[in-house]
């Protein structure tokens, strides 16, 4: 009898998954464990392992192609099984093909057990539901089987949110929580669109960066603190540290240097470097540093971690194989989890300040613009010096604004006496 | 209203039920002179000198047979158990005798007597002295027992308790002595009746349903549940036998998820009993199974980290609670 995969669970805030690649092919044997298929989810791409041995018998769900949780996206099975002429199909979020599969398979059975459908549900028997929400879709006529595989309880269990979701229904009070924000909801029924515009889904990704920012800007208090650092012996330092290295075909850039300092800041000043929990401070000892990295369509923060216990050299040649595989979705999602800080950088595009978004729970975010000639005063004497102006965005529940100047503090001593970053 | 502690509550109501009735009497150990381990009985026996304040041995068996003798013949002992652990060796003298006696003498006689005794644990007093077995009692037909949250409820209970015409176990705890909270004025003759709990705080999404300590830890977790956008409904039980289902049953109906949180052991506990009885009256309104969540399944270790690790902490019981409110599909498993 040929198993069903289904779409998996691989992150915690997936709600449907792209089938990114198919590495097994139809009729390929599979043992439990070989990776099948990559599925890109909204954050990162993973790999999708099989539980049962057997033969790969029918791919449902092509690459490009995406499904909800819990859809079938292949069957395994026997060699040689033939595949049901009403095996689920799936073409992408819509599933009407497989919930009329379903329901076919369903009477099927049903004809083999004549027993009457006894009241309240127990005619979908083989549905895995809770109590209450066999009542509630009772009560409105609404045949649990068409959710069959949507459930969200254990194992795929109909739920009442489950049943008051399909019934078109705010669900219970207090959802907060667990609905998508506003932003993304606004998006479900669909934007009216002037003939000249056209509409697309957004990816995963995007809905993910999407509801992430709202979630910060709506939930965490941020405030700015602006500094402008004398970038000349820094630019100075990182020429003669290429200079040695060319022959080795490594390169340190401006934004390793402020990722060196910014975590050797934290470590420094261990009131700014923690988390707000609901109430509870999360105290960090390692200064864990994501690097903001802009994709063709939408951005990922891969994380470098114990960044104080780096060189610049290490830093350089793991952030430029992060920054690397993070253009290529080659992440995986312990490496884009976990940070304590994040740096953006614009200065490559010129912008010379801005006020980045905190990641949450992450205290802050460096927004690091472009070192720019300016003449400054030094000594009553009018110099021209790059100066970069770096903004922080911060927690205010986390810390507060002394503790974030200090912050800054330390991190323009460090970079004007770049010296201290190899140390 | 006056703003009292758990503990002043108590001796308000002793001191008003001895004024009341003169057949009220109090026996235990120090608790004359030395006014109680724990100060409840505070003023009284210079008030009421040693005939209505009665010291006793170190003779728990003893002495509650002598209370359930003078409540056989027409007084109102209110004994003192200096915690629930001792009340052991007067086991047959509570299960066999008091719990009994109306039954077995055909209704011809009762035992109203009260017996007053602390449970808990939190204070390193290890494994034989921190346990809360009232649940042993409250499997007993014929005692009623009764394990209040607050002071109010501590008051109003007690001089209920008092007047009962059966034997009532009253369930202090250690941790709520120093609570505090508002009482009503000794001329009000304010009392509650056994055996009906109370919601002690509204919610819509997850009934958590209490006694004693425990109350209000799960206030405090339905505080950092709100927090998420979760509404928890507390029900303080107050009473563990007579057992306000009603009570669970209606929160549950309208919350449709339960969890049973206790200080003891879950296993054969409070949470076992109420789950069974709302899994029957309850079954087509839950949405996820009835939980329970109780102390670790361990003699209490002495050990501060080991004993934090077994008592049912705050932690432990917002965890259930999340991973309920994750069966229904509410918040993310994990």
């Amino acid at each position: 009898m040929a198993v069903e995969v289904p779409m998996p669970r691989l992150s915690d805030t997936m709600e449907e998954g792209t089938v990114a690649r198919w590495v097994k092919r139809e009729g390929d044997h599979v043992v439990a464990g070989d990776v099948i298929a990559e599925i890109d989810t909204d954050k990162a791409t993973m790999e999708l392992t099989a539980y049962e041995d057997g033969v790969l018998l029918k791919i449902l769900v092509g690459e490009g192609e995406s499904a909800e949780l819990g859809t079938p996206i292949a069957l395994i099975g026997a060699e040689g099984e033939e595949v049901p002429e009403t095996a689920p199909r799936a073409n992408g979020p819509s599933q009407t093909a497989p919930r009329e599969a379903r329901a076919e398979e369903s009477s099927a059975a049903d004809r083999h057990e004549p027993a009457a459908p006894q009241a309240g549900g127990e005619a979908v028997g083989e549905v895995k539901a809770s109590p209450i929400a066999r009542r509630i879709a009772a009560d409105a006529g609404l045949d649990l089987r068409e959710l069959a595989g949507k459930g969200t309880g254990p194992d795929g269990r109909i739920v009442k949110v489950d049943v008051e979701r399909a019934l078109g229904k705010e669900g219970e009070p207090g959802r907060a929580a667990v609905e998508p924000p506003a932003s993304e909801r606004a998006a479900s029924p669909g934007p009216p669109a002037p003939v000249d515009d056209e509409v697309v889904d957004a990816t995963p990704m995007l809905r993910a960066v999407a509801r992430r920012m709202s979630e910060s800007k709506a939930t965490v208090p941020h405030f700015y603190l602006d500094a402008e650092i004398d970038m000349g012996s820094a630019l100075d330092l990182r020429e003669e540290l290429n200079q040695a290295l060319a022959g080795d075909d490594e390169r340190i850039s401006v934004n390793d240097l402020v990722v060196r300092a910014a975590a050797l800041a934290l470590v420094e000043n261990p009131k700014f470097h923690r988390s707000w929990h609901d109430g509870k401070l999360v105290l960090h000892k390692s200064a864990h540093i994501g690097i903001a990295v802009a994709l063709d369509e939408g951005l990922i923060v891969p994380v470098l971690r114990s960044v104080e216990q780096k060189s610049v050299r290490e830093i350089a040649r793991e952030s430029r194989d992060l920054v690397e595989r993070a253009r290529a979705g080659a992440l995986k999602q312990p490496e884009i989890e976990g940070g304590t800080f994040s740096i953006s950088n614009l200065g490559m595009f010129g912008i010379p300040s801005f006020s980045a978004v905190v990641n949450p729970p992450e205290p802050g975010i460096l927004a690091v613009g472009a070192a720019v000639k300016r003449a400054v005063v030094i000594d009553d004497a009018v110099r021209v010096r790059p100066i970069m102006t770096v903004t922080l965005s911060v927690d205010h529940r986390a810390t507060s604004g002394a503790e974030g100047a200090r912050l800054l503090a330390s991190i323009k001593r460090l970079l004007e006496r770049p010296v201290l970053l190899l140390v | 209203m006056a703003e009292v502690t758990y503990r002043e509550a108590l001796r308000r109501a002793l001191d008003e039920e001895l004024a009341r009735d003169e057949r009220v009497f109090l026996m235990g150990e120090e608790i004359g002179r030395f006014e109680g381990s724990y100060k409840v009985t505070a003023g009284l026996w210079a008030k009421y000198g040693p005939k209505r304040v009665r010291e006793t041995p170190i003779s728990e068996e003893g002495f509650v047979g002598a209370g359930i003798g003078a409540a056989m013949l027409g007084l109102r002992p209110v004994v003192e158990i200096m915690t629930i652990n001792f009340i052991l060796v007067a086991q047959d003298m509570v299960v066999n005798h008091a719990a009994k006696i109306r039954q077995m003498f055909g209704g011809k006689v009762g035992v109203p007597m009260v017996i007053r005794t602390p449970a808990g644990a939190g204070a390193q007093l290890t494994a034989q002295h921190s346990q809360s077995l009232e649940v042993w009692f409250a499997h007993t037909p014929g005692l009623k027992v009764v394990a209040p949250s607050s002071p109010r409820d501590a008051y109003g209970l007690l001089k209920t308790a008092i007047r009962d015409d059966d034997p009532v176990l009253f369930v202090e705890n250690l941790v709520l002595y120093n609570v505090t909270g508002s009482i009503p004025e000794p001329g009000d003759d304010f009392t509650l009746p056994l055996g009906r709990a109370h919601v002690a705080r509204e919610g819509a999404d997850l009934t958590i349903v209490a006694h004693s300590y425990t109350v209000r830890r799960a206030l405090s977790v339905a505080d950092r549940l709100a927090r998420s956008g979760f509404e928890a409904e507390v029900v303080d039980l107050r009473s563990l036998r007579p057992l306000d289902v009603d009570t669970v049953v209606a929160s549950v109906r309208k919350t449709h998820r339960v969890l049973i949180a206790e200080e003891g052991w879950a296993t054969f506990g409070v949470g076992a009993e109420l789950a069974a009885r709302v899994g029957r009256a309850c079954f087509d309104d839950l949405d996820a199974p009835p939980e329970r969540v109780g102390g670790a399944e361990v003699p209490m270790p002495y050990s501060k980290p080991l004993e934090l690790a077994a008592l049912m902490l705050e932690d432990k019981l917002e965890a259930a609670a999340r991973s309920l409110l994750a069966e229904s599909g509410l918040v993310e498993a994990g």
